[in-house]
């Protein structure tokens, strides 16, 4: 067990920066989830902390020991990898003690630490299978068993649950948790998927184009973005924009306007900002439903509607015509979600209200936020 | 086969019963006829011809070998299709050989220290083939598996070793090989490689590099990355990566390249000839072992094809033993590139 510290992380391959200049610290017994779009440098980072890139700049520690320029087998890590990498030509045994047996642990302690894993992860009985016998979940396991067998220090996790189909992917989300408490390790988790990095971490690293986005707790991160990237990252469906500008008397744009104390916020007045909402946070004006603060009503009509089951997303769109157009701006069409038994039409006229508290105000120029709820 | 396939099988039969009457066909006729409304006849024939053919053309020398081996001396010119000496009504006399001369297979060993030279040729095949695929495996991970400036220039470079005739090293490397080094003395009688088993091992490994390089380049690169990835993670080096992960997992190239030098080298003639003088312990190959039994006053024949016979084996068996993983590896390294 241990924690792990990037400092000026940069990685730059002849044409492209992968990762660009990157600063993390991650504690001991920390669950971190690094998330980003695909191509955005999350597994890059992962392989300078796992030794299998080097970087071009910059150290790592883990521990207090510094392994920038360690072999992979010397850093005290072990991986899972996306396409789960087991040794096709060894059985499951051979494929668990594979690491042990290159550290000339002796047979009987091999024989234990093989046990306690397989039985982590549920695999009794299955030894002397080889990979291509069994299922992918199997597999899964098999490749987290091995990764634990070496009680590593860290625990590095790409993408492992990608290549399951989507049932198996929640149920090992869970198994994952659960092995997570179990082991209390440093657990370093790279995905795409944010409803991944929302239920089991205990920080999110959100990455873009190399750089680090925002660090904080899951809700931190849904509650209150550092900035526009961030804030339509995480959550789905994702927050609505609306641009516009400030004004002395609050937010303004072709169809929305919101007053609020500008000088209480750190806004300019005339400076382009916009303002963002989450779909949920979207209220049909004459619902019974509970808001906290509202806001003024805005005209809508309804466009495309799709029933969820347990929630129905409701294309809105503020034009006052309500005529459809091709080259719609961002800032025409809403995305609301509203409780499933609400008799709903399309090409409806209706009013909606915004939940002022949890409202985000975002200059637009650099994307940084500005504020998170007007009160 | 369901009801319907039935009644169509019927039906084509009828059909041909009405036909065949009328026609009076010779049998050739009759068989042409067959295989046109019945190609699978054809094809099958066709197939069966060609399989004798290949076998007939190379089998038959294994066979006149076989006959002269087993013929006696005498009667060499009395081969026909059994061994000059054959005769089936020795059998009641009590000759349990019918005239035959098993005998040479053991006359063999006594006239000429025969497995000694058969040794010779193992050793020297088996040293060049381990040194070949350990060699040719860093070299094949290396232009199979990473990225560097220049690899398709030094590639060919490669490969333009094995374009070189083997003759035209020949001369350079018999002067190298017989010109004496002191510092050698200790280990070499005379300060020279000439006679020494060295004068076979570094020219053989050289020529046979290349195309051993070429093929475990083309498997080496199939191997996934995250399976080296993996290996590294879990605590091997690159080297141990390459030899625990991915030569194993290549094991038809491996395989495939092993047994393509050890046969050519096991054969080889035209150099072992020329770095030794010819004595078994001298190192000298196979086939100047069966030279031996060609004398100044006779040429003992038998006792030659008999040798060739006895050399074959160990190939014959190495072939069948890698026969699987060869197969499979020529044809997959035939897809692959």
């Amino acid at each position: 067990m241990a924690d792990v510290q990037l400092e000026h992380i940069t990685k730059r391959y002849e044409d492209v920066t992968a990762v660009d200049d990157m600063n993390l610290e991650i504690e001991d017994g920390e669950f971190v989830t690094f998330v980003g779009p695909s191509g955005c440098g999350k597994s890059t980072t992962m392989e300078t902390i796992a030794g299998l890139t080097l970087p071009t700049e910059g150290t790592i520690r883990i521990g207090d020991r510094e392994v920038t320029n360690l072999p992979p087998k010397d850093r005290g890590v072990s991986m899972v990898f996306q396409n789960i990498a087991l040794f096709p030509h060894m059985d499951v045994y051979d494929n668990i003690s594979f690491g042990l047996r290159l550290r000339k642990y002796d047979q009987a302690e091999i024989d234990r630490r093989v046990e306690n894993a397989a039985e982590v992860v549920q695999l009794e009985g299955m030894m002397d299978r080889m990979p291509d016998e069994m299922s992918g979940g199997q597999r899964q396991r098999v490749a987290i068993a091995r990764a634990i067998v070496r009680n590593p220090d860290v625990f590095l996790m790409d993408e492992p649950l990608a290549n399951l189909d989507a049932k198996l992917r929640v149920h090992m989300r869970t198994e994952l948790q659960r092995l997570h408490k179990q082991l209390d390790t440093t657990i370093i988790y790279v995905t795409h998927d944010q409803a991944e990095a929302m239920t089991m971490s205990d920080r999110i690293a959100v990455i873009n184009a190399g750089q680090l986005q925002q660090i904080d707790p899951p809700l931190v991160c849904y509650n209150e973005p550092d900035n526009l990237f961030v804030a339509g990252f995480i959550g789905s469906p994702s927050m609505n924009f609306i641009e516009g500008e400030v004004t002395e008397s609050g937010f303004t744009s072709d169809h929305v306007d919101i007053d609020f104390d500008v000088g209480a916020h750190e806004a300019a007045v005339g400076e382009e900002v916009t303002l963002g909402v989450r779909p949920e946070d979207v209220y049909i004006a004459d619902s019974d439903a509970t808001i906290e603060d509202r806001s003024g009503r805005f005209p809508a009509y309804t466009d495309v509607i799709e029933p969820m089951g347990n929630e129905i997303f409701v294309y809105l769109k503020l034009d006052e015509e309500g005529e459809v157009r091709l080259d719609e701006q961002a800032d025409d069409q809403v995305l609301m979600s509203v409780d499933p038994d609400i008799a709903i039409d399309e090409e409806h006229r209706i009013d909606v209200v915004f939940d002022r508290s949890k409202l985000h105000l975002f200059e637009t120029a650099s994307g940084e936020a500005i504020s998170h709820g007007f009160d | 086969m369901s009801t319907n396939e039935t009644d169509a099988a019927e039906n084509l039969k009828q059909y041909g019963d009405e036909e065949e009457p009328e026609l009076d066909r010779g049998p050739v006729e009759q068989w042409a006829a067959n295989a046109i409304k019945n190609p699978d006849r054809a094809y099958k024939a066709m197939f069966y011809t060609a399989t004798v053919f290949f076998l007939v053309t190379t089998l038959f020398p294994f066979y006149w070998l076989l006959m002269v081996a087993l013929t006696s001396r005498g009667n060499l010119q009395n081969i026909v299709f059994t061994p000059g000496s054959f005769d089936p009504t020795l059998l009641a006399e009590g000759d349990v050989f019918m005239g035959t001369n098993p005998m040479a297979f053991v006359e063999v060993f006594m006239t000429v220290p025969f497995h000694r030279y058969i040794f010779n040729s193992f050793a020297i095949a088996a040293v060049t083939t381990v040194i070949v695929i350990v060699v040719a495996s860093l070299a094949g991970y290396v232009f199979g598996r990473l990225k560097f400036r220049f690899k398709g220039p030094l590639m060919l470079l490669v490969l333009i070793v094995s374009f070189f005739p083997p003759a035209a090293f020949f001369i350079p490397l018999n002067q190298l090989f017989n010109t004496p080094v002191d510092v050698m003395r200790p280990i070499l009688a005379d300060g020279t490689l000439y006679n020494t088993p060295y004068a076979m091992l570094i020219p053989f490994s050289a020529l046979f590099m290349p195309l051993s390089i070429f093929i475990l380049t083309t498997f080496y690169a199939q191997i996934p990355d995250g399976l080296e990835d993996a290996a590294r993670v879990e605590g091997t080096t690159r080297v141990g990566a390459l030899f625990r992960v991915i030569a194993p997992l290549s094991a038809p190239g491996v395989a495939t390249a092993g047994v393509l030098t050890f046969i050519a080298v096991y054969n080889e003639y035209f150099f072992s000839s020329l770095m030794t003088d010819g004595r078994e312990h001298n190192w000298a190959p196979l086939v100047e072992g069966i030279l031996r039994y060609q004398g100044q006053h006779e040429v003992l024949f038998n006792l030659m094809a008999a040798a060739s016979i006895v050399g074959v084996i160990p190939v014959a068996l190495l072939v069948v033993v890698a026969q699987e993983k060869i197969v499979s590896g020529l044809t997959s390294g035939a897809l692959k590139e």
